[in-house]
């Protein structure tokens, strides 16, 4: 598991483009939108569009991914259960 | 049409001459490579890295030369904000064909679909600086910038609105170099660098206090070149040669009807692009305000002995089908 959530907080800061920042400045634990990272709406589908070209997996339910994407740990703990590449 | 005298308040640029600076004056980089990008400033001094992190060069170049020029007028809220462009975001436009090719419609990235229209560059500084007035495109190829800076000469001289931002954006990915210069446009022997262009360009119906120059005329035309409309009574005029015959030759023929006037050219040092008579323009305004002719942009000579250019005529075509002129004047 740990090494999924470091290759999660290199494919976010490359899809996202967050140069500034190195895989440790991210707290796993922390909210990727709003605090922590602070990422929007579009980010929102960059993450959807990197979650199905990387692991396989089609987020169609809105509700579904609040909670998948809450937070990286919370990511990695789904794309283990459901990723079929 | 009203006649109200017209401002350049402000101008600035990003080319491959130092950016956003008028060093090119005394000291310009002349370069010999074929392809030449532009020479960026550090854009953290104008934009925050999240905020900056969605953006392609050609906007955050388009955002850092229209805030400057905003700045350097002092008019932050410009009644329009016009914006020409050859290729907009061509870059961003090259990513998501060829994620089309390689992916299929399914995973495209959204920031490269959103990026990829031309009409972003001018939106974009709208929604920056909160301007909710007239924005509009131009995309005429090489009569891009032209198209957009007459629209607010006319909307100027109408007395419809008192300011206007307009810009000249266009950036040159490899691969679109070489598909140029396959078809002989660019990097030919002689020619000068292809490059790419951001200008800004403030106008207003009042000076302020330090005006560049007076815009005085602005026309553009599509046809044989209607070569007896160009103003006569110049003491400069500054002409888009760049070392290729087939663009050159119209140039040549307008040459022969100024012998009394200083000639110059610009693109051997500001590139050729799709946009590159808004940096012209740019060039032909920061000239005007010094009052200094640069030794390196003059095409016959003259330029040493030349007085300081009170009316300057700047004349740009392309392929010899539209033919635009801008004449500037000392205020």
């Amino acid at each position: 598991m740990e090494q999924l959530v470091e290759e999660l907080k290199k494919n976010i800061i490359e899809v996202l483009n967050l140069e500034d920042l190195q895989p440790d400045d991210i707290d796993a634990a922390a909210p990727l939108f709003g605090e922590g990272l602070g990422l929007d709406s579009i980010d929102a589908l960059e993450l959807i569009v990197m979650m199905e070209k990387n692991y396989g997996i089609k987020i169609k339910d809105p509700a579904e991914g609040k909670e998948i994407f809450k937070s990286i740990d919370a990511m990695a703990e789904y794309v283990a259960a459901h990723r079929t590449k | 049409m009203t006649e109200r005298p017209i401002y350049i308040t402000a101008a600035t640029h990003i080319s491959m001459q130092q950016p956003l600076d008028e060093q090119w004056l005394t000291e310009p980089i002349l370069h010999t490579e074929p392809y030449v990008r532009s020479i960026d400033p550090n854009f953290r001094q104008w934009l925050n890295p999240l905020e900056a992190r969605r953006m392609g060069k050609i906007l955050k170049r388009a955002l850092v030369t229209a805030s400057e020029a905003m700045t350097r007028s002092g008019i932050n809220n410009p009644d329009a904000i016009i914006t020409g462009t050859g290729l907009g975001c061509i870059e961003n436009t090259e990513l998501i064909l060829e994620a089309l090719c390689r992916d299929g419609e399914q995973t495209l990235k959204p920031t490269y679909f959103m990026q990829s229209t031309h009409n972003t560059i001018s939106s974009l500084i709208a929604i920056h600086h909160r301007c909710h007035g007239y924005n509009s495109t131009y995309s005429h190829r090489g009569v891009s910038f032209d198209a957009a800076l007459l629209d607010a000469f006319v909307q100027l001289s109408l007395g419809d609105i008192a300011t206007a931002l307009v810009t000249g954006n266009d950036e040159l990915t490899p691969s679109y170099f070489n598909i140029l210069k396959r078809l002989g446009y660019v990097g030919n022997p002689r020619q000068v660098p292809a490059g790419e262009a951001s200008a800004a360009i403030m106008l207003a119906t009042e000076p302020g206090d330090n005006p560049l120059c007076r815009l005085e005329q602005c026309r553009l035309s599509y046809g044989t070149p209607p070569l007896d409309t160009l103003p006569r009574d110049v003491d400069t005029v500054m002409l888009g040669i760049n070392g290729h015959d087939a663009n050159d030759e119209l140039y040549r023929q307008i040459a022969t009807l100024y012998p009394d006037a200083t000639l110059l050219r610009y693109k051997h040092i500001f590139g050729e692009s799709y946009t590159a008579s808004a940096l012209g323009v740019y060039a032909a305004a920061a000239i005007v305000n010094a009052g200094v002719i640069p030794a390196a942009m003059s095409l016959d000579g003259k330029a040493s002995s030349a007085a300081a250019p009170r009316r300057l005529l700047v004349v740009n075509h392309s392929d010899s089908r539209c033919l635009s002129f801008t004449l500037l004047s000392k205020p």
